[in-house]
């Protein structure tokens, strides 16, 4: 079959890195050339077990390899946490529209995460990072569970001394090393954060986070179409016709997996 | 300007199938003991083609897109046949519809589906006007017609001397020339007959759905009802069966199935039903609509508010399978006119 938007692309897990207890990092080479942008998606072909959708955690810049930082969750991720460096995977993609960034110069960034989503906000602050002289600043708000349960533990002391950065990180449970705040990601969202008239908030994590997140954004005075939701449903097809992602008339595979609020704030619980 | 149309009697319509038998295989409806069936033909059974009554049981879905069909086996070589040439014979009004509106779902926006596209560029569609009308038939609620309108390449309206065969496209237009000596003139009294003929049927249907009327379109009932607990007692009586999915000619949803084979594993894509539990599940157990009535209300907005932002027109093409084959009679025609009476006691359209 031509153009068979089915068939995987070979990939060799060349390193596989533990983050926490249920999160790897998975360095990838693929056997074809794969070019996405931040905010666009993949499916990772688990052979024999299945896909499931991922956006890349690496650098869009990169030549040669590709990286996905995976949460335990199911069939599929619990069979690629067991697999070692040299055995193949598949990917299919990239799929989905990327993060506008052309249209943030100029603005205050405001990244919000939580969980396994900082993996995909890794890839957009690499891309941001190749973007710095045309941003005014990135202020990046985390939330993780507890201390041992943050990825890139070693990498993000180095992102904050970049120029124009600013790292904050919150857990709900502290433990007698964390010397950090204790508390939901929204206790660090605050006023005077960022100028909300001349920013944009980018939010990736669990829905509960991302919905009371939205609702603080809206509470600071950002506007809907300056908050960029990670809308990921259960992408199958990738390419808008299996209908699994569907979030009203939208399909988070080919509309999204990104949307403003304003996108989407007309759907009865869209989370 | 637009063909004229042609005049072909019996005798010498079953000599055209034998003609499109030499190069394609027909599929058409048969008399079944419940309805029409459809069967493909061979030469023995061109006599069984039945080309009055309504729509057939099953529509033409499963042989434009299968139920199950292998589309990778990873990265080993190509998988895929060579898709069969095909005539869908005697198509009604509201299948051809459909058929357009899996034409948009596959081969419209940034990426067509290749093997949609494969299977559907070998298909010859030849439709029938209805000349009866089953209980649940409801395309005059949808704006279809118990004709069809476009998508086909050649249409039967049946009339005295046989059937009235309208060219459609130049595939059609092809088969009418190659075999020119079967068909004659119409005269300005068979294409009377004609719209004399169809006008009638949708009087038929008008009559068939008289306890049904609605004022409004169908969009605005379902965007009004988005937050109705109507949707919960509706519930009851759904089983999750999931056949109004499986017989609808425009439910066009599919699952990739992997399971472990020689190349590491192989990759089917199967139909699939979003009022099963496991279609929104994602890893973990999380479910946007874990609930069968989320599901049931989705599976309406799908077909007559979402498919409007995606398409343009209703998904629905009131070909009433969804009430022959539902275990609750569950009749969508009655939630259409409740979710209707409703209005006035739920939110205001945004």
């Amino acid at each position: 079959m031509e153009n068979n938007p089915y068939r995987p692309i070979k990939a060799k897990i060349e390193n596989v890195i533990t983050e926490t207890g249920n999160i790897k990092t998975f360095v990838l080479k693929p056997e074809e050339e794969i070019e996405f942008e931040a905010g666009q998606f993949m499916q990772v072909t688990v052979p024999g077990m299945g896909e499931s959708p991922f956006t890349p955690s690496s650098d869009p810049k990169n030549k040669g390899s590709i990286e996905f930082t995976v949460m335990r969750a199911g069939a599929v991720t619990s069979k690629l946490h067991s697999m070692k460096p040299g055995e193949y995977i598949g990917l299919r993609g990239p799929f989905g529209k990327p993060y506008p960034i052309s249209t943030f110069h100029g603005k205050d960034i405001y990244i919000v995460g939580g969980g396994v989503g900082l993996a995909p906000l890794r890839a957009l602050l690499f891309a941001l990072f190749h973007e710095l002289d045309h941003l005014n600043k990135i202020e990046v708000r985390f939330g993780s569970r507890s201390p041992k349960d943050i990825s890139y533990r070693d990498a993000i002391p180095e992102w904050g001394k970049k120029p124009k950065m600013k790292i904050n990180i919150t857990v709900d449970i502290g433990d007698p090393s964390w010397k950090g705040n204790v508390g939901l990601v929204t206790t660090i969202l605050n006023d005077g954060d960022v100028n909300v008239k001349n920013a944009v908030a980018i939010v990736c994590g669990p829905p509960i986070m991302m919905k009371f997140v939205n609702k603080r954004l809206l509470d600071m005075g950002f506007a809907g179409s300056d908050i960029y939701l990670s809308m990921e449903k259960n992408m199958s097809c990738g390419i808008g016709k299996c209908f699994h992602c569907n979030l009203g008339h939208y399909l988070c595979c080919k509309d999204g997996p990104v949307f403003t609020w304003d996108q989407i704030k007309d759907i009865p619980e869209p989370w | 300007m637009a063909d004229r149309d042609r005049l072909i009697t019996k005798e010498n319509l079953e000599q055209l199938v034998r003609s499109l038998l030499a190069e394609s295989r027909v599929i058409a409806p048969v008399r079944s003991f419940d309805g029409l069936a459809l069967e493909e033909i061979n030469g023995s059974s061109i006599g069984k083609i039945e080309l009055s009554g309504y729509r057939t049981v099953e529509s033409f879905k499963s042989w434009l897109f299968k139920p199950v069909e292998i589309v990778s086996d990873y990265f080993g070589p190509e998988v895929g046949s060579k898709a069969p040439k095909l005539v869908f014979f005697g198509v009604r009004g509201c299948d051809a519809e459909a058929i357009e509106t899996l034409d948009n779902v596959y081969l419209e926006g940034p990426t067509r589906e290749a093997f949609y596209e494969q299977n559907r560029k070998q298909i010859t569609i030849i439709t029938a006007d209805c000349t009866d009308c089953g209980k649940t038939c409801f395309c005059n609620m949808v704006g279809s017609k118990p004709y069809a309108l476009k998508i086909f390449d050649l249409n039967l309206s049946p009339v005295k001397d046989g059937y009235a065969v309208e060219i459609g496209s130049d595939r059609g237009r092809e088969i009418v020339e190659r075999n020119s000596s079967l068909f004659a003139e119409t005269t300005p009294e068979v294409e009377r007959e004609k719209v004399v003929s169809r006008q009638r049927m949708v009087n038929r249907l008008a009559e068939n759905n008289a306890a049904f009327k609605l004022k409004l379109d169908l969009t605005e009932i379902l965007r009004r009802n988005l937050e109705n607990k109507f949707w919960k007692v509706l519930t009851k009586d759904c089983v999750e069966c999931s056949s109004c999915n499986f017989i609808c000619p425009t439910c066009s949803c599919f699952v990739l199935l992997d399971s472990p084979a020689a190349e590491g594993g192989r990759r089917d894509k199967a139909w699939d039903a979003c009022l099963k539990a496991g279609y929104t599940r994602v890893a973990g157990g999380a479910n946007p609509r874990g609930k069968l009535f989320e599901r049931l209300q989705n599976r309406y907005q799908c077909k007559f508010d979402y498919s409007h932002a995606r398409q343009g027109r209703y998904t629905c093409v009131g070909c009433g399978r969804c009430i022959d084959g539902c275990a609750g009679n569950i009749d969508m025609r009655k939630i259409l006119v409740e979710l209707e009476r409703q209005v006035p006691l739920t939110a205001k359209l945004k």
